[in-house]
């Protein structure tokens, strides 16, 4: 039971922690009034990393502290413990070889679909570019339209995302010289349609691919599930490296699903042009879905409990005292987060807010600037950060997932407007 | 009465004992101490808590506290911190004590070699009762670090106790203040003592706030008729 609750309280993706980072000007801002951000994201100035490499060992520390092994395999660190490996855990939920009764596993299944995959870290440095991993750090987007789950947006500062790219690119080695000058957009074109690229790739910004994935065939298949909208291939990788890549990716990165398709060196060329330096369309700018009225309705409790705070925030706002202590990141601290003292699994515990930057308990019906209760600013802030634009006082929930539905946002809303009724 | 009959109701007696021993299950625990017990392999106890404490958050607070002095009938004896089990079944059942102002209405619901003193037949055992009360809700709130839900918990039970009252009201209006009264039935308690201290305005407040958390039920209506 314990393990099960605690393994469950795990569904925040990706990771990256905190650190012990000296630049002062560089660390995260405090808090006052950011009871759910501690660190605000930024992007870097151009050039600014190859001027600022990060130090390895710094960033190793912060690996450790933002637990990336609870939801990457390839990170260098020891494997984690059964009960705080998220991706592992929802694996085996799904294929219903975790030990627990079958009703529960049915219960606990259809909200884990789509969260069981995350990209390995191994052999990072052999592909992705240091800089790039850096500002994905600050401020992560979704890359993977087959995955439900994102990179969660974590607590660190500038400098220890550098710290902790450093660490990630350790392996890089050098790459071997490769120009893409003279290479054939077009064949390369030609090559993306008639290796299939596109049956596990999205290319938004570009004509259409002949074949594309169906949105559900990310479910349980990790390649469809992880291959990234290769729009974004020209910020993560150098030349040389995608080239290399795409001539024999399991020789890169062992175990990767991206097979390898045979190409000669110059089709490799060709291919890897047209994927960094095609024209793209702009991506289509994500609006904002409109804010709902208030139900006039009630709203009681349960409602909230069954649709929004049980099936999603209590995995990582959970109660300690059943699971061994460990009320997840959210509550009892991971992930770099330190104790929010949050819990949501109950009328009472929501009630009861939740700790401050200063240690201090301030409720999460408190008004923020503009009037709305925190605990829907939070929920709204997802929303923004999915169209790029970051709180940094407010960090969006859930974690590493998508926003709410407008309709549940409206249902916490109506509930916190009408007293919280239990 | 000859022999033969004495020594039939002897045995008809302990029959009887042993028969209503059985019916419920006897919890592990020597002492204040708390002992994990099992039954092929399983110790159902946490799995019983969780549903009493759903039945509690449902509104059935006393056949919560039936269902806790069933499975653990020694829990005055235990301490909260010995595990996080106790401190959770004792909560339900010092609130339940609170809340029927230490004598809890469970008679038909506990064997009773399990009631002892918690129906609270006399004034000193409903005394006693809500004493233990608020000791246990007061050790729980130190275990929690003194969190809002605790808290909210102690400052109910100390403002059924007349020479707790000046403290129910400081830890009740504290959390008051920040928006972190946990249950509607601190509210009522607070509303509580507000009208008793001449606080009307405060006192409709007070009730105001447990209306529109607990819906209109009961709760605050007791509240209104303590009060006048």
């Amino acid at each position: 039971m314990t393990s099960r609750a605690l393994s469950l309280i795990l569904l925040a993706l990706g990771l990256l922690s905190v650190g012990c980072s000296t630049e002062r000007d560089e660390a995260r801002p405090s808090s006052s009034a950011a009871p759910f951000a501690s660190a605000a994201p930024a992007t870097l100035a151009p050039g600014a990393a190859e001027r600022a490499p990060g130090d390895v060992e710094r960033g190793r520390a912060l690996a450790l502290r933002f637990e990336c092994n609870r939801c990457h395999e390839g990170t260098g660190l020891a494997a984690p413990e059964t009960a705080k490996a998220c991706v592992g855990c929802h694996q085996e939920i799904i294929a219903g070889t975790f030990k627990a009764p079958k009703s529960a596993l049915a219960r606990w299944r259809p909200n884990l679909l789509g969260v069981e995959f995350a990209p390995s870290l191994a052999a990072t440095g052999k592909r992705l570019r240091r800089d790039w991993i850096e500002a994905y750090l600050l401020a992560p987007r979704d890359l993977r339209p087959g995955l439900v789950s994102t990179m969660p947006r974590l607590a660190l500062s500038r400098a220890e995302a550098r710290d902790l790219a450093a660490y990630l690119v350790r392996d890089a080695g050098r790459a071997e010289p490769a120009s893409l000058e003279g290479a054939d957009l077009g064949r390369g074109r030609e090559l993306l349609e008639t290796k299939a690229c596109g049956a596990c790739h999205t290319f938004s910004g570009v004509e259409a691919l002949p074949i594309a994935p169906s949105p559900e065939a990310g479910r349980g298949s990790a390649g469809i599930a992880l291959a990234p909208d290769l729009r974004f291939a020209r910020e993560r990788f150098e030349p040389a490296r995608l080239v290399a890549w795409l001539l024999d990716p399991p020789a890169v990165k062992p175990g990767t699903p991206m097979p390898k398709l045979g190409f000669t060196k110059d089709e490799a060329r060709d291919l890897a042009a047209y994927i960094l330096e095609t024209p793209l369309a702009p991506l289509a700018q994500t609006q904002l879905p409109a804010r709902l009225p208030l139900l006039d309705r009630p709203v009681r409790f349960a409602e909230v409990q069954e649709r929004v705070l049980g099936k999603i925030c209590q995995h990582c706002h959970g109660n300690p005292d059943v699971a061994l202590g460990d009320g997840g990141p959210g509550n009892t601290g991971g992930f770099g987060f330190r104790p929010r003292r949050l819990e949501l699994t109950s009328h009472r515990a929501v009630s009861a807010g939740l700790l401050d930057d200063h240690g201090e308990r301030r409720s999460v019906f408190e008004k923020t600037a503009d009037g709305t209760p925190l605990l829907v600013a939070a929920l709204l802030a997802r929303r923004a950060e999915e169209a790029g634009k970051f709180d940094p006082a407010v960090r969006g929930m859930p974690l590493g997932l998508p926003p709410l539905p407008a309709e549940d946002i409206q249902l916490v809303e109506s509930w916190v407007a009408q007293g919280r009724p239990r | 009465m000859n022999k033969r009959s004495s020594v039939r109701m002897l045995v008809a007696a302990l029959g009887m004992a042993t028969a209503i021993g059985a019916s419920t299950r006897p919890a592990a625990a020597c002492g204040d101490v708390w002992v994990p017990y099992m039954d092929n392999g399983i110790d159902y106890r946490p799995q019983g808590v969780s549903r009493a404490e759903q039945g509690f958050d449902d509104g059935k607070i006393y056949a919560s506290a039936a269902s806790v002095l069933r499975m653990m009938p020694h829990v005055r004896a235990l301490k909260p911190a010995s595990a996080t089990i106790v401190a959770r079944a004792q909560r339900m059942l010092a609130l339940a004590v609170a809340r029927s102002n230490g004598a809890l209405p469970v008679e038909g619901q506990v064997p009773w070699w399990v009631q002892g003193r918690w129906l609270g037949g006399t004034e000193a055992d409903r005394a006693a009762n809500l004493e233990w009360a608020v000791t246990t809700l007061r050790g729980i709130a130190d275990t929690k670090a003194k969190d809002p839900a605790s808290m909210t918990d102690l400052g109910e039970a100390l403002a059924r106790v007349d020479a707790h009252k000046a403290e129910a009201r400081s830890v009740l209006e504290a959390l008051a203040k920040k928006d972190l009264l946990a249950t509607p039935e601190a509210y009522a308690a607070l509303a509580e003592l507000r009208g008793e201290s001449g606080d009307a305005s405060g006192k409709k407040l007070a009730l105001a706030r447990c209306q529109s958390m607990s819906n209109g039920a009961a709760v605050c209506r007791d509240a209104t008729a303590h009060t006048g």
